[in-house]
């Protein structure tokens, strides 16, 4: 036999313990809201067990080890022995960090204890009343053996109905010496009519004589999974004859039974840390439902692709008409399938909204404050990527939302409010986007401080008088952060300007609203996806720009008498009620024999969080689907360009970065 | 070579078991929970059936209970993988109908024992 | 208990190496041909069909085609040969079957089952 690798499992053996404290997590803080289904200590209890068991076979002892004493914990919970306090929900979710940190310890092939882990544990045995008994190892092997037994041994009826047969039994008494049956019965309860025989009730019993220095803990395994389906007597045989002894020599045995004998070797395991990391590449849970809908895809696709290569095998004119249809199909099937693969990259957002019951747990704990926590969208899907980076962003603005925004219960009493204050996490599609909104019922940003503040900074000059809407944008300005004492949550140097950087780095934007007294929207837009965008093609000069469409508020041509040259060399244009700047295309990139007459061009006003510029083009060639390379991975980053793309004659064309142009555009302005 | 049905929630003790089992040659079937570990052996009667006790929707305890009453599976041994530290719930199995038992945590070599104990 | 070790009977013997099974004689002789499979969940069939041919004449068993027993199936035969015998019949065998041979030999069933000493052949 060959003996088999058990690192392969290590992998799933992580994902599925991670994914087991998710849930414990999310019934722990289920159970802490005062719900009470059995099913949630049920499911924490499930958790702990099946990680404890696949520690303890891959070789995670010190896991293990931890999550036995933790899950004694839970079976007295379980078995209603011990109830369900707040102090015990604490306690069982810092078990809940500890394990992830120590298996994401045991995942680098790091020592896997550590002093928290450590204290915790002596905690939670403490608790248990002493430490839990570790397995007991397999009995030793009677030492003292003897000559032989006898056994006396009657089935009760329902013996076979367990799967356990007799004749397996004296099979496995036969590997152990040689095995005589001094007698069978039928035993008298036996129905004496056939008629009333039910054949899967066992009416047999013998006398069996096991000859050989066999040991008594060898017969015991035998019959270890019998307690309670049979009548045994096990003893010593009383006179064997030498004759017996020559006869019957002890057979060299295999072990039979899988006793959890102590392992020999306790060492640490060695991981294979490169393998672990290159099978880490990321793998991608994929419905059946969506691997149906690409299949079907796929079907339309070759009928249609075996409707054209009829077309072209016998192709005239008059077939122009047909060949048209099949054209339109295969572009309608090669969309299709686009969505179709695209949709598989697409996660529900729930994974990341499920972070924060516990996230505004703690909060709640640490700052004194009493928080409802609402999550709605949570099946909003989103591509993977963007999920993955969105996470860091989001947990920032809800610690913020709690740290600053939501007011003690003393102060929202004082202004008339519910003790406990609301937040609002909701995520919806809107057009080609996915919105995600934190909102609060809190005091709103503080306009005094934030305007002090700016001052400070020199962002501001003392005597101006700023509206909501520019506070709100102050906020964003790097560096900009109010927190009045730095607190261990929101002023770890990390500002909103990074959580904007961060939103804007996955093609989003984020914006905010607020109310004095009344609370804080933020809003974050995210494209559906990073890989394909809708764009509107434009020339200047030789070049094909492409801009995304869900920027773009108008294009229009404009007349001499819209445009007003500024001092410094700036333009701008008159656009409903405003004057906007006007960036060249041509001259930000330097694009030869570009039409350089703004009246003979076309300007396209783009938008992006609030702001708004005209960009000067030749021409717009067209709507087209996009698929986005990186400039970064290719060339290098260019400030006002967010990537490539390849157009359908193969000519490469450059995205133009709307975040990075509209700040271009506004710097020219305010610069002249 | 047997044709053998493994229940366990745990994708990697599943996988653990069938990969194990089919080195030795044997036939495997797997099954996430006790529901769709019927839903196997509606279709088909294995040889041997290894069941993990706690598992969602399922546990390995009813599944055993409601594979007795298929009379297919009267006398085919059902084994459950189950942790020391559930004296009691050995017992359960055993009321249930289970044969017998392979203690967590078990290695491939320990499994194997077990099984070929079983299958004779 | 028991008391059901009865004196060897020579019963029915079957025609030596007849390979296949013959029809029911006139004297009364019926044999029935034991299924490939008589585990557990074909006993309920099998009782069903040796149930049927309980009477005062010789029952022969054919077990050529057995592959697969259990305890539970010898326990049958057991019983079936007991009221048999009850009634006035006798068992017989017939061809040789290691599996059963080996099954019943193990049990210690041999004699209670009536099967004809092992040939050494």
């Amino acid at each position: 036999m060959s003996t088999v690798d058990l690192s392969q499992f290590h992998k799933t053996f992580f994902e599925e313990s991670l994914e087991g404290l998710d849930a414990m997590e999310a019934a722990l803080l289920a159970l802490d809201s005062g719900q009470t289904e059995p099913e949630l200590v049920h499911t924490i209890f499930r958790a702990a067990h099946s990680i404890k068991g696949g520690a303890a076979t891959f070789g995670f002892a010190d896991v293990a080890a931890f999550t036995h004493v933790a899950e004694s914990l839970l079976e007295e919970v379980r078995s209603e022995r011990r109830g369900v306090d707040e102090k015990l929900i604490d306690l069982l979710l810092h078990a809940v960090d500890c394990l992830r940190a120590m298996l994401a310890r045991s995942r680098r092939g790091q020592p896997v204890a550590d002093a928290d882990s450590e204290a915790l544990r002596a905690e939670l045995v403490r608790l248990v009343g002493g430490e839990a008994a570790p397995p007991a190892p397999a009995a030793a092997p009677n030492a003292a053996s003897v000559a032989g037994w006898d056994i006396r041994f009657t089935a009760l009826p329902h013996l076979l109905q367990s799967g356990n047969d007799p004749l397996r039994l004296f099979r496995e008494l036969q590997q152990l010496g040689r095995l005589e049956v001094l007698r069978a019965v039928v035993v008298d309860a036996a129905p004496a009519q056939l008629a009333e025989l039910d054949p899967s009730q066992c009416f047999l019993g013998w006398e069996l004589r096991l000859h050989g220095a066999v040991a008594r803990a060898d017969i015991d395994a035998v019959f270890d999974w019998l307690d309670g389906d049979c009548e045994l007597a096990i003893e010593p045989v009383a006179d064997v004859t030498p004759a017996a002894l020559v006869a019957a020599p002890p057979l060299p045995v295999a072990p039979l039974v899988a006793a959890p004998a102590p392992k020999v070797d306790p060492g640490p395991r060695r991981i294979r840390a490169s393998a672990a990391a290159s099978a880490d590449g990321g793998s991608i849970r994929v419905s059946v439902d969506k691997v149906d809908a690409l299949i079907n895809m796929m079907g339309e696709l070759v009928i249609t692709q075996s409707m054209l290569s009829d077309i072209g095998e016998h192709f005239d004119q008059s077939q122009l008409e047909r060949l048209r249809e099949g054209l339109v199909q295969l572009e309608r099937n090669t969309r299709e399938l686009q969505e179709s693969v695209m949709r598989i990259r697409m996660l529900p957002i729930a994974s990341v909204f499920n972070r924060f019951p516990r996230l505004v747990r703690d909060l709640e704990h640490k700052l004194g404050k009493q928080v409802r926590l609402e999550l709605h969208g949570e099946h909003t899907e989103l591509d993977k990527t963007v999920l993955e980076k969105i996470g860091d962003p989001l947990v920032h603005l809800v610690r913020n939302a709690i740290d600053h925004g939501l007011e003690t219960p003393t102060q929202r009493r004082a202004a008339g409010k519910p003790e406990t204050g609301t937040l609002r996490l909701e995520a919806y599609h809107e057009g080609g986007n996915i919105v995600v909104q934190i909102s609060d019922d809190g005091a709103g940003l503080n306009h005094a401080a934030i305007t002090a503040k700016a001052v400070q900074c020199g962002l501001i000059r003392p005597e101006q008088e700023l509206d909501d809407a520019e506070v709100a944008a102050l906020i964003f300005q790097p560096g900009f952060s109010t927190a009045a004492q730095a607190t261990d949550l929101s002023g770890r140097g990390v500002g909103m300007d990074v959580v904007r950087r961060n939103v804007r780095d996955l093609g989003g934007s984020i914006g905010v609203r607020s109310q004095s007294g009344k609370g804080s929207v933020f809003t974050i837009a995210l494209p559906l996806t990073l890989a394909i965008i809708d764009g509107l093609v434009t020339a200047v000069g030789e070049e094909r720009y492409i801009v995304p469409l869900i920027s773009i508020v108008e294009s229009l041509r404009l007349r001499p008498d819209m445009v007003r040259k500024i001092a410094g060399g700036g333009e701008v244009f008159h656009f409903r009620d405003a004057y906007l700047p006007i960036m060249r295309l041509h001259r930000a990139f330097g694009c030869a024999g570009a039409v350089t007459d703004i009246e003979r061009g076309i300007v396209v006003v783009l938008e992006e969080e609030g702001r708004r510029v005209g960009l000067l083009v030749d021409d717009l060639l067209g709507q087209q689907q996009a698929v986005v390379k990186s400039l970064e991975a290719h060339y290098q980053r260019v400030e006002g360009i967010s990537g490539a793309t390849i157009l359908s004659d193969g000519a490469v064309a450059l995205i133009v970065d709307v975040g990075g142009v509209v700040r271009l555009g506004q710097q020219r302005s305010e610069a002249a | 070579m047997a044709r053998i049905l493994a229940v366990d929630d745990s994708a990697s003790m599943r996988g653990m078991v069938a990969f194990t089992l089919r080195g030795a040659g044997h036939e495997v079937t797997e099954a996430e929970n006790g529901q769709l570990a019927l839903d196997a052996a509606r279709g088909s009667v294995f040889d041997l059936v290894l069941a993990d006790v706690n598992m969602p929707v399922m546990d390995g305890i009813a599944m055993v209970r409601a594979l007795r009453t298929q009379d297919a599976y009267k006398g085919v041994p059902i084994l459950m993988l189950t942790t020391e530290s559930h004296t009691e719930k050995k017992m359960e199995g055993k009321a249930a109908g289970a044969t017998g038992w392979l203690v967590k945590p078990f290695d491939p070599e320990q499994l194997l024992a077990t099984v070929k104990r079983v299958l004779g | 208990m028991g008391g059901t070790r009865t004196a060897k009977k020579p019963g029915a013997e079957p025609p030596a190496g007849a390979p296949s099974p013959a029809p029911a004689s006139a004297d009364a002789t019926m044999l029935v041909r034991l299924p490939a499979d008589c585990r557990l969940a074909a006993q309920a069939a099998l009782k069903a069909q040796l149930q049927e041919v309980l009477q005062p004449g010789g029952i022969v068993l054919d077990v050529a085609q057995l592959e697969r027993i259990d305890t539970a199936a010898l326990q049958l035969l057991l019983l079936f040969r007991r009221e048999l015998e009850r009634q006035g019949g006798t068992l017989g065998w017939c061809g040789e079957n290691a599996v059963l041979r080996e099954a019943a030999s193990l049990l210690g069933l041999e004699q209670l089952l009536n099967l004809p000493a092992a040939t050494l052949a």
